[in-house]
């Protein structure tokens, strides 16, 4: 049994089903985060951790204690909302400390902890602020450091940062981690956004189509995909339709090019789809590597990363090559033979 | 296409003219209680009648409770409706609206048919009275309170509040109530407005309040009741005048709350 146990939980809306089936358990201190499309069934999970919705089937376990069906305000879970959610008629100060002024905590204590916690979010002298007076940026880490205050067991966040700028999005990201990090405090978050997700969390849980498609490690969701869909939502993604010419040996042919992988190709049929991170590929020949010639479509620069689009003959690949002051772009028209490791691709049958 | 500016002036102008007219005129008129001169005279007399308070201040009470019986009618169940059923909100649009539908001396009879005999005998106290004020109230309070709730965002808010540990009772109390702060004020005005100028309940239902004493001052004096009259507009007005200028001072605070900015 872990800290949080989500057990085979399942939820209809009028009939239609929301999320099945969902089975996870969270270790304490630990930042696990629901990744899918819209629609995916990743906030109403959480939403079902919080009490807002209860499950139809399936039961939630808050250290040793079954919180199925109970309400909201008697779960010790604090949340955070896309929308910020600040009481507007409340000074920030004020803001954080409701949740401890509903626990009728003493005057001093509710002080004390309210100063803690703008220490915490880093805004100590914006206590006597309204809501209307601050940043969206600032909104947040308020609203984070309200949810914080009533030191809940377990912290959910509801994609907070969707409503951001961009470059405030990557700094209050890493705000996140680092205060859950300090309070060692079990998490889970709720995004869209692959990078996010990647970055800050110990574990990604991928939904989709209200079913999880894969539980692991940043590392092992983008690496080790466990099926089509996680492939192809989290990164940039390959999907080569390839020619079998030896099964037993991997050998597989690219638009009349031959090529080994070492990953197993288990299927009697006389086509594959290899799947290829951009970056498995390089520009030039390498030993022991395989290698493919194709004409250059086009050259994006993005800066750290330039993006090569090669013809293949019927396919389209996308190498992506680490930006450095001496490389020399290809040229648009031009042939231009790239590499990949035997072990860089990974095979779908039944393509 | 514009319209030729002139047009648009002299449609101005006669309307500017069509309300005004007969308020100069009354005006005019309520200072002509001496001959020969204009003097405040049609108001002292007013002031002098000890009636004239007696029933300002009856209505004055009656109009306070009504508000406040309207506003814990109202305001919760506008916000469950919002939060929980917003399929029911056209029929809960419908019902407040029914004062505009149903004739005030038929809300009245009904009122009278209802409570004028057992086992619910209100008309001996002003109770009948309020609760014909509460429906009058209705259509302006829902209103308010509704177009208040809609510019927040009080599903989140409210859910925000939950997970912090607040009831429902605490939710309405600490988060609600202020959040509509202009919204309420709003709602609130109107109805003060309305009750203090009634006749039909307070007629029929025969209390001493501020619209019947108007109406019988004028059926015995001619210079008074048109004092009285222009204060009584003048209340509505006041009203109106501070409603607008609640209404910008906050807005700023309402806009700031709809989320993500």
């Amino acid at each position: 049994m872990a800290f949080l146990d989500i057990n085979h939980a399942s939820k209809t809306f009028a009939g239609t089903p929301a999320v099945r089936d969902f089975d996870l358990h969270v270790e304490k201190g630990e930042l696990v985060s629901f990744l899918g499309p819209s629609g995916c069934g990743k906030t109403t999970t959480l939403r079902m951790v919080a009490g807002f919705e209860v499950p139809n089937e399936g039961t939630i376990v808050l250290d040793g204690h079954d919180i199925t069906n109970k309400a909201p305000s008697q779960r010790d879970v604090g949340m955070v909302f896309q929308a910020y959610a600040l009481f507007p008629n409340m000074t920030v100060g004020d803001n954080v400390g409701f949740g401890l002024k509903i626990a009728k905590k003493p005057k001093e204590q509710i002080a004390a902890r309210v100063k803690e916690m703008l220490g915490l979010i880093r805004m100590p002298d914006l206590g006597d602020r309204y809501p209307y007076q601050l940043s969206g940026g600032q909104q947040q880490r308020v609203a984070l450091a309200r949810a914080l205050a009533i030191a809940p067991q377990v912290l959910l966040l509801d994609e907070p940062l969707s409503a951001l700028d961009a470059k405030i999005r990557v700094e209050l990201r890493y705000e996140i981690r680092r205060i859950q990090r300090q309070l060692k405090i079990t998490t889970i978050y709720v995004t869209h956004d692959q990078e996010e997700a990647l970055t800050l969390s110990d574990r990604v849980v991928v939904m989709s189509a209200g079913e999880i498609e894969q539980i692991g490690s940043p590392f092992e969701i983008y690496n080790y995909p466990a099926t089509a869909f996680v492939a192809s939502f989290v990164g940039t993604l390959n999907q080569l339709r390839c020619r079998v010419v030896d099964a037993a040996s991997g050998k597989l042919a690219l638009g009349g090019q031959q090529f080994t992988t070492t990953a197993l190709v288990k299927t009697a049929a006389a086509e594959v789809l290899v799947m290829l991170r951009p970056e498995e590929l390089h520009m030039g020949v390498r030993a022991g590597d395989n290698s493919l010639t194709g004409k250059v479509e086009s050259v994006a620069f993005l800066g750290s990363v330039v993006r090569v689009h090669l013809k293949l003959g019927e396919s389209v690949v996308t190498l992506d090559a680490l930006n450095e002051r001496k490389l020399v772009l290809p040229k648009v028209g031009e042939d231009l033979t790239v590499s990949f490791p035997p072990h860089g691709c990974w095979v779908l049958a039944g393509a | 296409m514009r319209r030729h500016p002139v047009w648009s002036w002299f449609w101005f102008i006669l309307g500017i003219l069509y309300f005004f007219i007969p308020l100069v005129s009354t005006l005019e008129f309520s200072l002509r209680m001496l001959k020969g001169r204009y003097t405040f005279e049609a108001y002292r007399v007013a002031f002098q009648d000890p009636r004239f308070y007696q029933s300002f201040g009856f209505s004055l009470l009656w109009a306070i409770v009504t508000i406040v019986i309207s506003l814990l009618l109202v305001v919760p169940t506008a916000y469950w409706v919002q939060l929980k059923l917003p399929k029911a909100r056209p029929y809960v649009e419908f019902v407040t609206l029914m004062p505009f539908v149903v004739p005030a001396v038929v809300l009245t009879f009904g009122l009278i048919r209802m409570y004028g005999r057992p086992p619910l005998v209100l008309t001996t106290t002003p109770a009948a009275l309020i609760v014909g004020y509460v429906v009058l109230s209705l259509p302006y309070m829902y209103r308010s309170v509704d177009s208040g709730l809609r510019a927040v965002d009080i599903r989140t808010l409210t859910e925000a509040a939950q997970s912090l540990g607040a009831n429902w009772g605490t939710i309405l109390k600490d988060i609600i109530f202020p959040s509509l702060r202009v919204a309420l004020l709003s709602g609130i005005f109107l109805t003060f407005a309305i009750v203090m100028g009634e006749f039909t309940f307070a007629s029929l239902l025969s209390w001493p309040a501020f619209g019947p004493y108007i109406e019988e001052i004028g059926a015995m004096r001619a210079y008074t009741p048109q004092a009285v009259s222009l204060m009584s507009f003048l209340i509505t007005w006041g009203s109106i005048v501070l409603i607008q200028w609640l209404g910008r001072g906050a807005r700023g605070a309402q806009i700031q709350v709809g989320g993500a900015r």
